[in-house]
């Protein structure tokens, strides 16, 4: 079948219909939707050794079931999005076990490791809450249907992990002392790692192909004021100092946005700002466990491979 | 079980059998407050999953009897800790016990109308 032309498309999107097949897709629609599910699988993938190295940590066999159970979903939901683009021609093992680590699309935030309990569940309380806004805005905004159908079930285990993030978040600030403090420098840390998660500010991103697409319907200003809406309250209700505040109907960060972090120290210098540009130039180069957090799942694929 | 203290015709939720005409407004009320509280993944109560087996009252102390899907359920801490917390907010309710129980183990046969229902709607065979 010839490939849909993009006032067939465009017409379709405006109408508030879903693009269900290839057929529909112009190639500048289709290399959209890859690029956007390939962000989307990554990022569920890294979750999964990333948060396992944590939850080796767990205080107690059920809180070890929880975070296994969280590593379980996250794969699964790798898995969806891998899935799809198989179907749309992507080979699902070259794209998982073959491609270099650098050239995985995840957030930087989880080239940072994570070393202890208390830094999964603050993991769970604000990066899985970053997931949670930017799958439920294409769950409800997107315009490929079967991502959209997939996203059901989704956006309900994400809950779990919310719910175990700030569950835990709450015991431990009650706790008070050594914990809570530990509690503190996680946030510290990982509050401007998941804010910087949702990419440019608007007024630097004047163009979005994934909006025009309808791949997502909300920019990355949008997601951010929403994260910083739910993050911000949650963690002035346990007691937690967040770098951000509540004026009118948005949230102001109370720091120069970007600046500049040392990932080994895991410490921002709020009196360093930094060009958006070398933020860019972090992100390209990776983390300091990029290749180390890829090797964990790559690493036995070549092993077991059975020479035909 | 039947030995338990806890363990008595009085039990059940309030629009169940079980639950007895002796029971007072104070039982209705915490059921009603333990129905707040949601599955973390399914979008049904603990009440009308049919998880919680019996509660009782004595005083300010309040012992609930439940049970978990699966003994593998990774939130059992979870749901004890927002059963406890949810329980203690309510005035006259100052120490909670829970006593977890796998016999009789839980079947989707505990769901209540309301929990087939709501799971039905959302997409789920029961």
């Amino acid at each position: 079948m010839e490939p849909a032309n993009s006032a067939t498309l465009d017409a379709l999107l405006k109408r508030g219909e879903l693009v269900e097949s290839t057929s529909e897709m112009t190639p500048g629609y289709l290399r959209e939707l890859k690029h956007t599910l390939l962000v989307s699988g990554d990022t569920e993938l890294i979750s999964a050794p990333a948060y396992y190295l944590a939850a080796r940590k767990a205080p107690s066999v059920n809180a070890f079931m929880t975070g296994i159970a969280i590593i379980q979903d996250e794969l699964a939901h790798a898995h969806i999005a891998y899935h799809i683009l198989e179907e749309l021609g992507e080979s699902q093992e070259a794209l998982i076990f073959k491609r270099d680590p650098k050239a995985f699309r995840y957030p930087y935030a989880f080239d940072v490791p994570l070393e202890s309990w208390t830094e999964l569940v603050v993991a769970n309380a604000m990066y899985d809450q970053a997931g949670f806004c930017l799958l439920g805005d294409i769950h409800e905004h997107g315009s490929y249907g079967p991502w959209k159908r997939g996203l059901v079930k989704v956006m309900a285990e994400e809950n779990f992990h919310l719910r175990n993030g700030r569950n835990w978040s709450k015991r431990i600030s009650q706790a008070g002392g050594e914990a809570r403090e530990e509690l503190q420098r996680a946030v510290d840390w990982m509050f401007p790692l998941t804010v910087e998660w949702f990419g440019l500010p608007d007024n630097l991103k004047q163009h979005s192909t994934q909006l025009d697409y309808r791949l997502k319907g909300l920019t990355n200003d949008q997601l951010r004021q929403q994260w910083l809406s739910t993050v911000v309250p949650f963690m002035d209700s346990i007691g937690i100092r967040v770098p951000a505040h509540q004026e009118g109907d948005g949230y102001v960060l109370d720091y120069p946005f970007p600046c500049t972090f040392d990932a080994d120290e895991k410490r921002w210098d709020f009196k360093d700002p930094c060009s958006w540009d070398a933020v860019l130039k972090r992100w390209r180069a990776r983390g300091p466990r990029n290749a180390e957090m890829v090797a964990l799942f790559q690493e036995s694929f070549a092993k077991f491979q059975v020479r035909a | 079980m039947s030995d338990s203290p806890l363990f008595h015709a009085g039990a059940g939720p309030p629009d169940s059998p079980l639950f007895h005409a002796g029971a007072g407004p104070l039982e209705g009320r915490l059921w009603s407050a333990l129905k707040e509280i949601n599955d973390p993944e399914m979008p049904v109560n603990l009440v009308d999953l049919g998880l919680i087996y019996g509660l009782t009252v004595d005083g300010g102390r309040v012992c609930v009897r439940l049970t978990f899907t699966a003994m593998g359920c990774p939130a059992t801490e979870m749901l004890m800790s927002d059963v406890r917390e949810r329980l203690l907010a309510e005035p006259g309710i100052d120490d909670v016990r829970l006593d977890v129980v796998w016999d009789p183990p839980w079947t989707s046969a505990r769901l209540t109308a309301d929990g087939r229902e709501a799971l039905r709607a959302w997409g789920l065979s029961v």
